[in-house]
């Protein structure tokens, strides 16, 4: 079973924290993807770049075009997102409880529709 | 490379790393040894021609790549010594001799690689890789994930055999039946994963259907005398039948009820016959046998409307007290409404209502829509579209919105004639 596991955020979040407590973070969450890379239960981590980097895109007239907004009205965008291929729900909720801060913030865990289904 | 060859040495494969695996009883050194000299012959074989002896050739350049692997290995080097002493000279140097009849070594193949110790996607995966002989990239193209992610998870249930020290021998006679059961369900799971993949069409992969009746073939021919066996193979097989008619043209899942039965395979639908009928009458009735025996009854009728409704809802009887589950239930559920109407399947349906495991299923959601539209009752269109709003697989979410839109409309019509 395929779950997309999502971290939202935005500048003045991450401005709280501390600037000498950053690494330490960093390693966190590293830690937690290389956890889960060797269970062979998470596929990708992707961590996205600041919202001044996405793009509105349209077709006009079969044409592309272009614009840096305006985006949603959202204060928190997605900041990285997962990819996990796990036996059940239980466990995907298990590794998205797992997230180094999950206990500040809550994580968003959303299945995936798969081809072929797990077998009840 | 030629099918022939691909053939041969996915039906050698696991021979030849049950031998090893005996000789050594190092599985996980073993098994990467074999996968090399399997690699190796699928190169050379196709332009020099099948030497004499396929099985002694795999086996001696298997032995030679565990030889210098451990060779290589300094923190190895101890045991190397001892099992160097251990080995006749003959045996590094010389084709072996026949290995012993290879179905016991590949039954224990099979037993270990659905080791209780591993996770169900880990048994999986190690049994289509070390009894499938199917490449890291093939597992990896039939599930859909990536190769990198493929590789660890083989080499961590590999970790986690030789971590828990099992060893490569026929499990306790008082275990091996528990064993078998946890082999079958791998082999069930395997085949689901490919039945229910609506991708049939990856070229790097083998369908993984295809695969699970292969091995369930071989599984039988090492244990003739089981029927949980047989009855396992003739669920695949019956199941399978009804594979050219379960798509449309576009895709689309097509229900039971609506398939065209002339697309049946008739030839796999005989085979699982005769399979089910010699099984049954010995006795000891499992509920694979029982599953096989509803599917030959759909499988044998000509339309829904001439279905042995009674004769399947005898058999969820039989299976809810052999093999109980909520699944059971929704199925004996579908047989109670055929045949007794379907209010009375919808009383048995609201029954599963409190069970934690069924209450927000599309599934139950996806049954009980389908009764509500068998009695009339306006609520099943919003009932499928619940059903569908709950459903994990894309042609099941697009089946059950089909329907309810269907529905919707077909009631609009209706009402607008009333007014």
């Amino acid at each position: 079973m395929k779950y997309l596991l999502m971290i939202y955020g935005n500048q003045e979040k991450w401005g709280e924290v501390p600037q000498e407590t950053w690494p330490e973070e960093i390693a966190k969450q590293d830690a937690w993807n290389r956890k889960y890379q060797e269970t062979g239960e998470l596929i990708g981590a992707y961590g996205l770049a600041d919202a001044v980097n996405a793009r509105l895109v349209r077709r006009e007239g079969g044409a592309p075009a272009v614009t840096d907004g305006p985006y949603l009205e959202t204060k928190e965008y997605v900041a990285s997102f997962y990819l996990l291929d796990v036996e059940s729900e239980e466990r995907a909720l298990e590794m998205a409880a797992d997230m180094p801060w999950a206990d500040r913030d809550p994580v968003e865990l959303w299945p995936i529709l798969h081809e072929a289904p797990a077998v009840p | 490379m030629s099918d022939g060859v691909e053939d041969l040495l996915r039906e050698l494969a696991p021979q030849v790393l049950g031998a090893l695996a005996r000789r050594y009883d190092q599985f996980d050194a073993c098994e990467d040894a074999t996968q090399e000299a399997l690699l190796a012959a699928a190169t050379r074989w196709p332009a020099t021609g099948l030497p004499e002896n396929p099985r002694g050739w795999l086996l001696t350049v298997a032995t030679r790549r565990l030889l210098d692997e451990f060779r290589s290995d300094s923190a190895r080097r101890r045991r190397e010594t001892a099992l160097l002493a251990a080995t006749p000279q003959s045996a590094l140097l010389e084709t072996p001799a026949e290995p012993d009849v290879g179905g016991d070594e590949t039954l224990t193949l099979l037993f270990l690689c659905c080791h209780p110790s591993l996770s169900s996607p880990s048994r999986i995966a190690l049994t289509l890789r070390a009894v499938g002989g199917l490449t890291t990239a093939q597992i990896a193209a039939a599930f859909m994930v990536p190769e990198a992610t493929m590789a660890q998870r083989i080499s961590r249930a590999k970790q986690t055999i030789r971590a828990g020290g099992a060893a490569f021998t026929m499990p306790e006679a008082a275990e091996r039946g528990e064993r078998l059961l946890a082999v079958l369900h791998v082999l069930y799971l395997i085949f689901n994963e490919g039945y229910t993949a609506s991708t049939g069409t990856d070229l790097t992969a083998p369908r993984l259907s295809d695969e699970a009746i292969r091995l369930t073939r071989l599984l039988r021919r090492l244990l003739p005398g089981d029927g949980e066996v047989a009855g396992l193979l003739a669920l695949m097989l019956l199941t399978d039948a009804r594979r050219p008619a379960r798509t449309g043209r576009d895709g689309s899942l097509v229900p039971l009820e609506e398939q065209d039965r002339d697309r049946w395979d008739q030839a796999l639908i005989t085979e699982g016959v005769t399979l089910v009928t010699e099984t049954l009458p010995k006795g000891a009735v499992g509920p694979y046998q029982l599953q096989a025996a509803i599917a030959a009854v759909h499988d044998e009728a000509k339309d829904v409307d001439s279905t042995d409704w009674p004769q399947i809802l005898a058999l969820y009887e039989l299976l809810e007290h052999a093999a109980p589950g909520p699944m059971v239930t929704l199925n004996r559920a579908v047989a109670v409404a055929k045949v007794r109407g379907p209010a009375e399947g919808l009383a048995l349906l609201a029954t599963l209502e409190s069970d934690p495991r069924m209450a927000r299923h599309h599934r139950l959601l996806a049954t009980r829509a389908f009764l509500l539209e068998l009695s009339g009752d306006p609520a099943a269109a919003p009932t499928y579209r619940e059903a569908a709003r709950r459903a994990t697989t894309v042609p099941e979410q697009r089946h059950l919105t089909l329907r309810a839109t269907r529905l919707a409309a077909a009631d609009d019509k209706a009402s607008e004639r009333a007014g």
